[in-house]
């Protein structure tokens, strides 16, 4: 079985979801309960790094559609950044750079809510 | 020649060498086109200009300069085998918008596209050389345009395919998953994941029907809302997918959800369930190969859950027939495992339990030397909860017998016991007496249960006396306990409802006056000789037919 692992940390107001090894149909539950766990104590505001990130499927992009609408009506996002090519071809090809933003590093990704809690306050 | 002359010649030769340089060293498309409207509208000092290349028959403008939409919506519409020279629309548009010079993009045999270009800043026409550099200029990019075109529906084609083979690799990786005997909620979960995260969908649904009821295993949409929108709707009858206008025509309520396409779970051709989607959140429109690719992923879930219902349903039979050999156990070995003799009663007893193990009970306890205590109940319910409480109703008469109490109270007792140690409406029907051989007497409480009939010089006496029956509620009046003298060749039938109840092919109960009848023809013969001839008249009058409760059989004969 394909390994599989996430891990969070906090930095600031934003949380980051780092994904490692392969996100799967097998594996896909797993990231739905990081989400879930976020969600639940109230974080909104999500960066997706992906830079160990080996393989996804559509099994988990779909764990990306299941709950971005909660998120953004909470006035939340998830960004995701830090992409292979690999990895960003098969987002690209699906048209979510449409939907999501994404950014090169996690840095970024995490300035860009700054930037928006900013403008907002 | 003149100098001004070799001057020009030199200028435009340069400027080939270096526009063949810039083009053929671009693939792509739209920086080519570009590149080749300046470098004529500079040459010529045209204020406008447009290339129309040939996408599949039609000639469609990609690029175009100082020519505002609306014109170029009008556009008109030809194709690669028009005449262009004689198309009145064409020559129509280019009269209108001013177009003074046309020139066709060919590669060796085919139409790649036209170039137009307007008018010259100074009104001038375009001369017979103006013409000529433009044809060169249109030689020399002719091939690199095609290249870039083929480059183009590669590139274009490479993307649906590799479209294609993920969509593949997410239907054999599913297909693996799904093979796997997973929850129900982990199957829903990986189907609409899948399927949501291929095709970008935020509101979705799934909904099995198992032929009577709709259940909702996922739903992003309010579930009543969504059940309601159902009522009428008849899972099993939409046996292809349902787009968007037909949502509207025949499921308006389920359009007015925002469902946008509703996709059928088939197994074996029979639709099992459904998948509701809204709309996409990039706002196209499902395609063919969407919707297909929806329909494998449903089917392959499909089996999935079908599996485990099945698997599911063979674990619960297992339980079930476990459960009752638990039971057939407990009860066997509550009954009396051999019939004490008296010299002035002939005893025998029968017993079979159903398949479902019901609550039949019977038990004859030695008092002393010439009395004992017989005892018929039937437990109410069927498997493991009847054996216990009967099992509690034989563990309370054996303590009860070794008291001295009259019946009467004896009986009061068990029933407060019972009453206190059942629940959910459970009873038994009970009856009990103590036979004395010395003073040949029969002391009796009847609580609830089929009356037993003494047979006294063919006539029949029902034991009918005594009180309430056990479990019900606590005692609040007392029970009788009349005491009957016996007389030789007195017969006592003790029996359970499986007699009298017990029914025929055609749904008819063997009753009480059958029994009754039976019991006065067979007042000669001995005890087991009775039993052997109510039992084989209760087998035939029930042959084929599946024994539903268990039958209890004693009888007491003085001797």
């Amino acid at each position: 079985m394909a390994e599989f692992s996430t891990s969070v940390a906090d930095k600031g107001e934003v949380s980051t979801i780092y994904l490692k090894g392969f996100l799967d149909a097998h594996t896909a539950p797993m990231l739905e309960n990081t989400f879930s766990g976020l969600i639940d104590n109230g974080k909104y505001s999500i960066v997706v790094n992906f830079k160990e990130l080996a393989y996804i499927s559509s099994a988990g992009l779909g764990v990306f559609m299941a709950f971005i609408e909660k998120i953004r009506e909470n006035s939340g996002d998830i960004k995701l950044s830090t992409m292979s090519d690999k990895v960003y071809n098969i987002f690209d090809l699906l048209g979510f750079p449409l939907l999501y933003e994404i950014f090169k590093t996690e840095d970024e990704a995490i300035n860009k809510f700054k930037e928006t809690k900013k403008l907002e306050s | 020649m003149n100098d001004v002359d070799t001057v020009k010649v030199k200028r435009n030769l340069t400027a080939l060498v270096e526009f063949s340089r810039v083009i053929n060293s671009s693939l792509d498309l739209q920086f080519i086109l570009n590149n080749i409207l300046l470098t004529c509208m500079g040459k010529f000092f045209a204020t406008k200009g447009l290339i129309g290349l040939n996408m599949n028959g039609r000639i469609i403008v990609r690029s175009s300069k100082g020519i505002n939409e609306k014109i170029l919506d009008s556009f008109p519409d030809i194709t690669s085998d028009d005449d262009l020279d004689n198309n009145y629309s064409f020559t129509q548009f280019l009269n209108v918008n001013k177009i003074r010079a046309v020139e066709k993009i060919s590669s060796s045999n085919d139409l790649v596209g036209i170039v137009c270009l307007g008018e010259k800043l100074n009104k001038s026409p375009y001369s017979d050389d103006d013409l000529e550099f433009l044809r060169t200029i249109i030689n020399i990019s002719a091939s690199a345009i095609q290249n870039s075109i083929v480059l183009f529906e590669l590139k274009r084609v490479n993307r649906v395919l590799d479209n294609r083979i993920h969509r593949l690799n997410s239907l054999f990786e599913l297909s693996k998953e799904f093979g796997l005997i997973s929850e129900k909620s982990t199957t829903t979960k990986l189907l609409v994941y899948s399927i949501i995260g291929q095709l970008l969908i935020s509101k979705f649904a799934v909904v099995l029907s198992d032929g009577i009821d709709k259940h909702i295993l996922e739903s992003k949409f309010l579930e009543s809302d969504l059940l309601d929108a159902l009522t009428n709707v008849k899972i099993a009858e939409i046996e292809s997918p349902v787009d968007k206008i037909n949502l509207i025509k025949k499921y308006n309520r389920l359009y007015e959800l925002k469902i946008e396409l509703i996709v059928p779970m088939q197994l074996h051709g029979e639709t099992k369930g459904l998948i509701l989607l809204g709309k996409r959140v990039n706002h196209s429109d499902y395609t063919e190969s969407d919707i297909e690719f929806i329909y494998s992923v449903g089917s392959l879930a499909i089996i999935s859950l079908e599996n485990r219902r099945l698997f599911n349903e063979a674990l619960e039979k297992q339980k079930m027939e476990e459960e009752l050999e638990i039971a057939r156990d407990i009860q066997k070995n509550l009954l009396p495992h051999s019939i004490p003799q008296y010299k002035k009663f002939d005893i025998a007893a029968y017993n079979i339990t159903s398949k479902q193990v019901g609550g039949d009970f019977y038990d004859i306890i030695p008092l002393n030397d010439s009395s004992f205590c017989i005892a018929i109940a039937d437990v109410s319910g069927k498997g493991v909860p009847a054996a216990l409480l009967t099992a509690n109703l034989q563990a309370f008469l054996k303590i009860i017998c070794k008291h001295g109490m009259s019946l009467s109270e004896a009986t009061e007792l068990i029933n407060d016991l019972v009453t206190d140690n059942t629940m959910d409406g459970k009873f038994i029907t009970f009856f009990w007496g103590v036979l004395d051989e010395d003073v040949l007497t029969f002391n009796y409480v009847n609580a609830g249960h089929n009356p037993p009939l003494l047979i006294r010089k063919n006539k029949i006496i029902k034991l009918d006396k005594g009180g309430i029956i056990l479990g019900v509620m606590k005692t609040f009046t007392p029970y009788e306990s009349p005491t009957i003298s016996l007389e030789k060749d007195d017969m006592i039938i003790f029996f359970t409802d499986g007699v009298t109840e017990a029914m025929d092919k055609n749904g008819i109960e063997f009753s009480d006056e059958k029994l009754e009848e039976l019991s006065l023809q067979s007042s000669a013969l001995n005890a087991s000789e009775i039993i052997e001839k109510i039992r084989s008249s209760v087998a035939e009058f029930a042959a084929g037919t599946v024994q539903s409760d268990d039958i209890t059989l004693m009888v007491v004969k003085v001797k």
